[in-house]
């Protein structure tokens, strides 16, 4: 379809006048319970005075989002941080010389200096650099412990809203159950037992414990939004019950979803670093900073340097994460426009 | 008969009890023919649509008895895999709003497409084609401009055409308009009724007209249901209800509507409340609110008494009511 788009609505005359003046005020009805913002698009929508102004592109709930998005300050900034610590988990030697492995315990807890602004921890190892390489470690926990709840939480939470009934039911008390574990209790059982030395373990762990929250999310939304006339709708004209879901239900029911999960994710790297300072989540010689944390906590008295760093990029990076998710929950609530 | 509902029955059981929301109805509609089903909320005349439709929440809802004969076939045999394909290309039903009957994230286009695409198996590009055509159809003015804007880009009435649009896509033989022009104003109803007689006209479709907007109905309906707690208390040609009803609740309908004439007096109000489908009064269900109720009434249950050969009353004392 070509763009800019033609003017004929609001030109043609004739005999549908009334209708025709109905559409200029595009939406005046019951619209303003929808995603959009009803004052930009009834200043835009008509274009200029003289009908030359560009139209805007038509929007969606995702549209409005992002726009809202671009121009908030506080998802610029955890946005800014955020791409920042994926750029340098992908390519830490960007910014990072050596190996976070190489260790020279002459140089055991001495402060900053030249090639190692972060002075060295208790092994003589290069802080900078295994703060460093520690970013990807986190990152790649959250990401993944992320994409495996929302993965797993809104597809079990959705088909059991969505179908209702006896499946509901028995879903909701394994969700009820699984909440029941403490996390950090739960950890220290689960992940004491297993003697890897990758994420893995720790990421399915994170996906074991923390479904339940998205599915009872997703649950929800799912049984909101199928209640809404358009899904009743495309019933009543054939729609079958996958594409229902696909089309229908799933677009208007990821929003909340996507918002916890954001959330989450800043969660799951302070949690990754919890267990790994209780010894339980990753083991040397993966770099993390929950590692890193734990050997700096007995030396905290006469070499601070050694804990504050890591800390500081974790607490950073949580709180970036944490920053984007409420930034995108705010696009996303149209009652906040 | 293009659709035939025999003795229908449905009931929605809940927590408090069991609500018998349909209770042996009996319509049909003809090819081209516009039935025009009337009643209250609660009267159980969106119910029945929703169970010819086959679009009834089951459970709660259950379909306790009758038939539902479409084309000759019993809807409600046909396995719900053959039911879908009916549902969208052989009837097709339009609702209220059609601002909430509309995805919001999905543009009209996609929409209307979705028709061609889940029926015709048509690609995007093609069914996109369509949905142009579609929309030109029911004269909405740019269409090809205006098939990527989203419905709350609309008006209530371009909303609505829109809607008719999606119901008329894959020309079924059956449509069903539940209240289709309730959220709209005056004179935009009128333009939608208009084009949908129209379209209905032209592709010699059978119409179910469910309102409980008399004006409405007196334009475009060939028949008139009249329904009440669940039941029908009249049936009949358009003309003769107007001209003398045979049901005292047709006659306190046509009582209430607002008339120029009567400008600064009280308006007419059929006294009382709708009865608790739960706990429908014995006998007559209009009985506890009837001016002409008597003893007989509130024990035996009237039937659908034959007035002529193309009209019926359930009331015992219709001659009295057709005549006076």
């Amino acid at each position: 379809m070509p763009e800019p788009l033609p003017q004929e609505p609001y030109t043609s005359g004739g005999g549908r006048a009334p209708e025709d003046g109905a559409i200029a005020a595009t939406g005046m009805g019951g619209a303003m319970d929808l995603a959009t913002s009803e004052g930009e698009t009834l200043e835009k929508r008509p274009g200029g005075p003289d009908g030359t102004g560009p139209w805007d592109r038509p929007r969606s709930l995702w549209s409005d989002a992002w726009r809202d998005l671009r121009r908030n300050p506080v998802f610029i900034i955890s946005g800014l941080v955020i791409l920042f610590l994926v750029v340098i988990s992908i390519w830490p030697s960007l910014i990072a010389s050596g190996s976070p492995l190489r260790c020279d315990l002459a140089k055991a807890q001495e402060g900053s200096q030249p090639g190692a602004p972060f002075g060295y921890d208790g092994q003589g190892c290069n802080v900078y650099t295994r703060t460093v390489y520690g970013a990807r470690t986190s990152v790649t926990v959250g990401v993944c412990a992320t994409l495996g709840v929302s993965l797993l939480g809104s597809v079990l939470g959705g088909l059991a809203g969505f179908f209702g009934g006896l499946s509901d039911s028995f879903l909701s008390r394994i969700t009820d159950v699984f909440f029941a574990i403490p996390v950090v209790l739960g950890g220290l059982v689960l992940l004491s037992v297993v003697t890897s030395n990758t994420v893995w373990p720790v990421i399915g762990f994170m996906v074991l414990l923390g479904w339940p929250q998205i599915s009872r999310i997703a649950r929800g939304s799912v049984i909101t939004a199928k209640q809404n006339d358009y899904v009743q709708a495309a019933r009543a004209l054939g729609a079958s019950n996958s594409r229902i879901l696909l089309r229908h239900i799933m677009p208007n029911a990821i929003a909340p979803v996507i918002v916890v999960a954001t959330i989450a994710l800043g969660t799951y790297i302070a949690l990754e670093a919890t267990l790994s300072y209780l010894g339980v989540g990753l083991k040397p010689p993966t770099v993390s900073w929950g590692i890193d944390i734990s050997a700096a906590s007995s030396y905290i008295r006469n070499a601070p340097h050694m804990l504050l760093w890591p800390a500081g990029a974790l607490a950073l990076t949580v709180l970036a994460f944490i920053m984007l998710g409420d930034a995108v929950r705010d696009a996303l609530d149209p009652k906040l426009r | 008969m293009l659709l035939e509902v025999r003795d229908l029955h449905v009931e929605f059981r809940t927590r408090d009890g069991v609500a018998r929301a349909v209770n042996g109805v009996n319509y049909g509609v003809d090819a081209g023919e516009t039935l025009a089903v009337l009643g209250e909320s609660g009267s159980g005349k969106s119910v029945t649509a929703q169970a010819i439709m086959g679009i009834l929440d089951i459970p709660p809802g259950r379909i306790t008895g009758g038939e539902i004969l479409f084309q000759g076939r019993d809807l409600l045999k046909l396995k719900e895999e053959e039911r879908r394909k009916v549902r969208g290309a052989e009837m097709a039903m339009i609702f209220q709003d059609a601002l909430s009957s509309l995805n919001p994230v999905l543009s009209v286009g996609d929409q209307l497409g979705e028709m061609f695409v889940v029926h015709r198996g048509m690609s995007k590009k093609d069914a996109r084609a369509r949905a142009v055509e579609l929309m030109d159809r029911v004269r909405i003015p740019g269409a090809g401009a205006r098939v990527r804007d989203y419905p709350h880009q609309f008006s209530g009435g371009m909303r609505q055409r829109i809607m008719i649009a999606m119901a008329l896509a894959l020309e079924p033989a059956l449509i069903i308009a539940d209240e289709p022009t309730t959220a709209l104003d005056v004179t935009v109803q009128a333009q939608v009724m208009d084009l949908l007689a129209e379209l209905q006209r032209e592709y010699h479709m059978g119409l179910i007209l469910i309102t409980h907007d008399l004006g409405v109905v007196a334009d475009v309906a060939d028949r008139i249901v009249v329904m009440y707690a669940g039941r029908i208390v009249e049936s009949a040609p358009v003309h003769d209800i107007y001209k003398a009803p045979a049901h005292p609740y047709t006659r306190g309908l046509l009582d209430s509507i607002p008339r120029l004439d009567q400008k600064g007096q009280e308006l007419y109000a059929i006294k009382g409340l709708p009865p608790n489908l739960m706990h429908i009064p014995p006998g007559c269900a209009f009985n506890p609110r009837c001016p002409m109720a008597r003893d007989v009434c509130r024990t035996d249950e009237p039937p659908l008494y034959e007035v002529s050969d193309d009209r019926g009353s359930a009331c015992h004392f219709w001659t009295e009511c057709l005549h006076g």
